[in-house]
Order: C-alpha cells, then sequence, then structure tokens
C-alpha cells in the first residue's frame, strides 16, 4: 500500500471539515474522489500534502506516517499536488513554473524534454508567461509542474473545472502515461461519469464523510447518486 | 551652469537614495514585510564600516563594501531566521511591522549607548574631496561612484532574481508562499536569504552614506523616510522604480536647497506628495 490515511479529521477554526476519512491508494493506481461542493475533497487532499492546519488521524505512505510533517517535507518524500485552480507563479514563464516543480531535484523518469514530449505544446510556448496561455494550457503546465518532482503519488484537485472539453480529453488521456511510469493518482472531480472511467477505485465525500467506496467500473449509479448527494 | 551642477549632484545623490530605497522594496516585494529598522540598520552600517576602517586604516575606503557586505548579510539573515520568521506566524500582519518598529528603537539606543551622539567621520585621505571637471561642471568623484555602485548592483539583482534558480525560487515565493512548500521549499528559509540581501545592500547604502557625510546614530532613522518614500514612488517591489524614485528626490532636495539653505528634505517631500496625488501607483506600480 503506498497510502493509507486513517480517521482523519480536519477543521477549520470550530467547523469539521472532514470525520473520520479513511482511504488508501495502492502504488501506480488511480483513485477517484468525487463528491459535491463542499464536501472536503479539497480539504482531504491539502491533509495528505501536509497543507491543512488543524487535523488528526494518521497518514502512511511508504510505511511511515506523515500526518505531522511539513507540506515542504512532504513533498520530497514524493507526493505532490496540482493544486485547485492550477495556481501557476504568475511572474515566471512557463519553463521558469516547470522548474520549480523539479526544485526537489527527485530522481525518476520525468525530466524537462520528458514533460515537452508529453505536452509538445508548452515547448513552443516554453518563454511565455501562464496568464497567456488558455486555461487547458495552463492545466497541462500544472501537470507538467507536479512530474517535475517525479512524485509516487500525484494529487490532482480539479485540475479540468471550468476547461473546455478537448482540453480535459488531454489531460485525461495524459493520465495513463503518467501511470505507466509508476505515479499512483488520486483525482478529484466533480464530473462523476468522467472520473469512474478514468480510475481504477472510487471514493465519494459527503459532508466531510466517505459514504461510498469501491471498483470504479462495477459501481450502482443508483447508489453512487445517492452517496452524492445524500438522498 | 550652477543649476546644471545642482541638477547633476541631484542625480548622483538619487543614486545613494535609490540604494536606500532598493533594499526595502525587496522585503516588501517578497515578504510583504515594512521594515521599519532599514534605517537603523542604514547607520548600524555606517558604523560597522568605521569599525573595520579603524582595524585597517590603510585600505581604499570602497574596498570596505566587501567587509561591510559579508557581516550586514549574515545580520540580516540571522535577524529573519531568529526573529522575523516568528513574528509572521501571528495571524495579525502587524506583528512583524510592530517587531521591527520595537527593535528600531532598541538597536538605535543601543548605538546611542554605545558610540554616543557626537558625528563621526571616516576617514579616507583625499578621496571624498577628489572631482572631476566635465565642461566646467564639478563632479565629486564619490558622489559618481556611489551612483555607478547603486546602477552595478541593480543589474547585479536583477540578473539574480532573473536568470539564477535562487532567484527563481524568490520570484515564486513573492507569487505564492503556500504553493511553493508543494515543490519542496520552505518560504522561510526563502525570506532569510531576502532578508539578507536586503541588509547587505543597506548596508552598502550606510557605507556610502558614512563615506559622503558625518553620521550619527540618528542617521538612518532621519533618512528612513526617504527610503520609503522612494519605493512608494518606484511602485512597490519595482526596483528601477525606486532608483528614478531617489533621483527624482534627490534633484528636488538639491534644488531646494539652492532656493533656501534651510529647506533641507523639505523639497523632496514636497516632490513626493505632489508625485503620490499624481501617480498613486508609482511609476512603475501596476500590481496590487
Amino acid at each position: 500500500m503506498l497510502l493509507e490515511a486513517m480517521n482523519v479529521d480536519a477543521f477549520y477554526g470550530d467547523l469539521q471539515a472532514l470525520h473520520g476519512v479513511t482511504l488508501h491508494v495502492d502504488a501506480a493506481e488511480s483513485v477517484a474522489l468525487v463528491g459535491a461542493n463542499g464536501a472536503g475533497k479539497t480539504t482531504f487532499l491539502r491533509c495528505i500534502a501536509g497543507l491543512a492546519e488543524q487535523k488528526s488521524g494518521a497518514i502512511y505512505f511508504d510505511g511511515s506516517n506523515i500526518a505531522g510533517l511539513p507540506a515542504e517535507t512532504i513533498a520530497r518524500l514524493g507526493i505532490v499536488l496540482a493544486p485547485e485552480g492550477r495556481m501557476l507563479f504568475p511572474s515566471l514563464t512557463v519553463e521558469e513554473n516547470l522548474l520549480m516543480g523539479g526544485l526537489s531535484r527527485r530522481r525518476g523518469y520525468w525530466d524537462l524534454q520528458r514533460v515537452y514530449q508529453l505536452f509538445p505544446l508548452l515547448a513552443e510556448r516554453r518563454v511565455q508567461m501562464p496568464n497567456t496561455l488558455s486555461g487547458g494550457q495552463q492545466g497541462l503546465v500544472a501537470i507538467g509542474r507536479a512530474l517535475m518532482a517525479n512524485p509516487s503519488l500525484l494529487l490532482c484537485d480539479e485540475i479540468s473545472l471550468g476547461l473546455a472539453p478537448v482540453a480535459i480529453d488531454q489531460i485525461y488521456a495524459s493520465f495513463a502515461r503518467i501511470r505507466d511510469e509508476g505515479t499512483a493518482i488520486v483525482l478529484v472531480e466533480q464530473d462523476v461519469k468522467r472520473a469512474s472511467s478514468a480510475t481504477n477505485r472510487i471514493y465519494c465525500l459527503l459532508e466531510g464523510r466517505v459514504t461510498l467506496q469501491g471498483v470504479s467500473q462495477e459501481i450502482n449509479a443508483e447508489k453512487l447518486t445517492r452517496a452524492y448527494f445524500g438522498t | 551652469m550652477v543649476w546644471v551642477e545642482t541638477i547633476i549632484n541631484g542625480v548622483l545623490l538619487g543614486g545613494l537614495y535609490g540604494l536606500f530605497g532598493v533594499g526595502l522594496a525587496l522585503v516588501f516585494g517578497v515578504t510583504r514585510i515594512v521594515n521599519i529598522m532599514h534605517g537603523e540598520f542604514i547607520a548600524l552600517s555606517a558604523f560597522i564600516a568605521l569599525g573595520i576602517s579603524g582595524l585597517f586604516p590603510d585600505v581604499h575606503p570602497l574596498l570596505l563594501i566587501l567587509p561591510v557586505v559579508v557581516v550586514s548579510f549574515a545580520l540580516g539573515y540571522a535577524l529573519q531566521a531568529l526573529l522575523v520568521n516568528r513574528s509572521m506566524r501571528f495571524p495579525d500582519p502587524l506583528a512583524p511591522l510592530l517587531l521591527t518598529f520595537g527593535l528600531s528603537v532598541i538597536v538605535r539606543n543601543l548605538m546611542i549607548e554605545g558610540f554616543g551622539v557626537n558625528p563621526r567621520t571616516i576617514r579616507q585621505g583625499d578621496f571624498g574631496r577628489l572631482s572631476v571637471d566635465v565642461f566646467g561642471i564639478h563632479i565629486g568623484v564619490l558622489p559618481l561612484a556611489t551612483l555607478a555602485l547603486a546602477i552595478v548592483l541593480f543589474i547585479a539583482l536583477q540578473l539574480v532574481l532573473r536568470r539564477t534558480e535562487i532567484g527563481r525560487i524568490v520570484r515564486a515565493t513573492a507569487d505564492n508562499s503556500e504553493v511553493v512548500r508543494l515543490m519542496g521549499v520552505r518560504p522561510s528559509s526563502v525570506y532569510n536569504i531576502v532578508m539578507g540581501l536586503s541588509f547587505a545592500l543597506a548596508g552598502v547604502a550606510g557605507l556610502m552614506l558614512a563615506l559622503r557625510t558625518t553620521f550619527t546614530p540618528f542617521s538612518g532613522v532621519e533618512r528612513l523616510l526617504i527610503s520609503f518614500e522612494v519605493v512608494v514612488m518606484g511602485g512597490l517591489g519595482s526596483f528601477w522604480g525606486a532608483m528614478l524614485g531617489g533621483i527624482a528626490l534627490g534633484v528636488a532636495q538639491l534644488i531646494g536647497l539652492r532656493l533656501n539653505s534651510n529647506s533641507g528634505f523639505l523639497y523632496a517631500n514636497l516632490v513626493f506628495l505632489a508625485f503620490i496625488m499624481l501617480r498613486p501607483n508609482g511609476l512603475f506600480g501596476a500590481r496590487t
């Protein structure tokens, strides 16, 4: 087991955002995390990445508990979060953004050349500033930047939100390639259909609790709807 | 001819003012901290330079830059690592401001305690009085060297920020200090380096001030206002803007002094006042 989160609680002040979330990810597996707005998906990814400030529970990664470690240490261990809203650095060029991802100096398949092979368009735009790119192209930069760290676990937070269908297709196509190189993926996604067709397993969150989990292909649509909306 | 000379001297003085401001602009741009003790540090580096020149009396005054830069960088780095980073953990953004304000009072009074309030000078042979004649205009070599040094340092700073990995990390941290953590960067380590650089620049400014004129423990705080005005005129976070702002203030001050030798910083401050009414975002400031 690559990642095992057990009974994770998270708080924003007095508000409890996660209630005992338990989830695991195997090596090179892809897992979808679906749920309505405010279900706690982003909060959960922030807990794993070390950005959540108030949390409890245990998070095992490669066999050791990382729950108390700061985000920068977790990143160096090989968990990389591609955050919601892409969060590229606006004063850095496309290539400089990618190079930021490579700072942890983890060895592996991915480097600047390989990212440009995966997304040839970025090579053409390497000296441009991110805000001159379309949303879909920015999404590619965000994924490329995350890959530069050669993560063993890639967390993607609504990477396709607000993008054109063509751009989303390109991003999902790249996920297969990424997993072939040994990176496990956790996808936070609002589009349940897309999420279940692109992943091995699926977890559904509702109001900070896991309401359903199972193999993506076998999941019952009616059950999933109930788990999603809580009806 | 007198006026041309005044304007040229104002431009040269502006180089010094630009140096005062650029460290402040750097720290604000990256950490969003308004460093009130910047002025004290300019004065302190003048005393550091005095101490070093006392140890090596035969060394050319401009060579003092190297030890002053090293000592200043170390002090700035240590200050950020030991104190300012802690204050930045408070949710209230006023905490670092209050910290630097308190430190400025402490450091100023320690300097008064240690060095007294009598004006000091760095003995430097004839260097401070050298001048060149260009078309009958006297231009001091020291002010000229100050402006040249300021320009060299600005270009160097720009190159470091644009072309090196550490510069890239500094810019990314200024953009988003949370997201850089996802790349394995600890923002507080970046802040240490930035404060060190800021102090190194203030150290050079303090040295050039000390070579130019007499100084006391109050020499820094008297120029803090100028430093802030330079930063605001340039547009917060803009280095070349800070340089141009410094030049505008330097020219205004010297013209003012020629009109009325008792006016001090009055005309420079009036120019600043007019400026913020006309261009509240600064010369290059569009970012908020």
